[in-house]
């Protein structure tokens, strides 16, 4: 009887979702088992998709790419660089205390460095080299997309 | 060992390894060029290094996330699947 009902039951799911629609759950399925069960709850427990999260990894990001093409002025660039420590500061603070989070937190603490990094060398010396500067600001708009990509695909 | 010599070892790292362990030797073989050739400080090229294991770290934290986020989509699938039967 139990046979009988697996059968009806494997038959409906076919029927309504296809033979490949079956092999990829089929494969999750086999994924998920292979994986320790914290993991598995890490992954179903995760933080949800956070709107103010991402408008700050937005603006750090859509700051560096900006910033870059006016590394030839120095002054502004100090400005600049300052600006962007704090804006990137200000998203580590934001993600530090976000439950579940400890990837994100890392990442935001680690961008936050390379930001820290620029201005730093403005505060200590006024000569710093454009290729110095071109490279930072480069360094966190490409790490900053790849932290948007990441916020950006949340479960909601 | 010299700049050179240290800079031949990353040179000989560009085609082994993972992806991005050959990104990483690239990248640090191009700053030591910047840097022999005056286009950036010591300071500076000390501080890019740095970046270098920043990014990876970054990069790291970004997978796991991704890693997760695939984990969470399946198994929601899976849950909203098990309602349906």
């Amino acid at each position: 009887m139990r046979g009988l009902t697996g059968i009806i039951v494997k038959k409906k799911i076919t029927t309504k979702f296809g033979n490949n629609h079956m092999k990829k759950i089929f494969i999750s399925l086999i994924a998920m088992l292979s994986l320790s069960g914290c993991m598995l709850l890490d992954s179903y427990l995760m933080t949800k998709y956070d709107p103010n999260e991402y408008k700050l990894i937005t603006d750090v990001r859509a700051e560096a790419q900006t910033y870059k093409t006016q590394c030839e002025d120095a002054g502004l660039s100090k400005q600049n660089s300052i600006k962007l420590a704090y804006d990137s500061q200000l998203f580590a603070l934001y993600s530090e205390h976000i439950p579940r989070n400890k990837d994100l937190i890392k990442a935001s603490a680690d961008l936050h460095l390379i930001a820290q990094g620029l201005a730093d060398q403005y505060i200590k010396s006024d000569k710093v080299s454009t290729a110095f500067c071109k490279i930072k600001f480069d360094s966190v708009e490409k790490s900053a997309e790849k932290i948007q990509t990441v916020i950006g695909s949340k479960p909601r | 060992m010299s700049m050179e010599e240290l800079q031949g070892q990353l040179a000989a790292c560009f085609n082994i390894g993972d992806a991005a362990s050959q990104q990483s030797a690239q990248t640090a073989y191009q700053y030591t060029d910047m840097l022999k050739s005056g286009q950036i400080s010591k300071e500076e090229y000390t501080e890019l290094m740095a970046d270098i294991a920043r990014t990876n770290e970054i990069n790291k934290s970004v997978a796991n996330v991704q890693l997760m986020e695939y984990m969470n989509t399946a198994i929601n699938g899976l849950i909203n699947l098990a309602s349906m039967i």
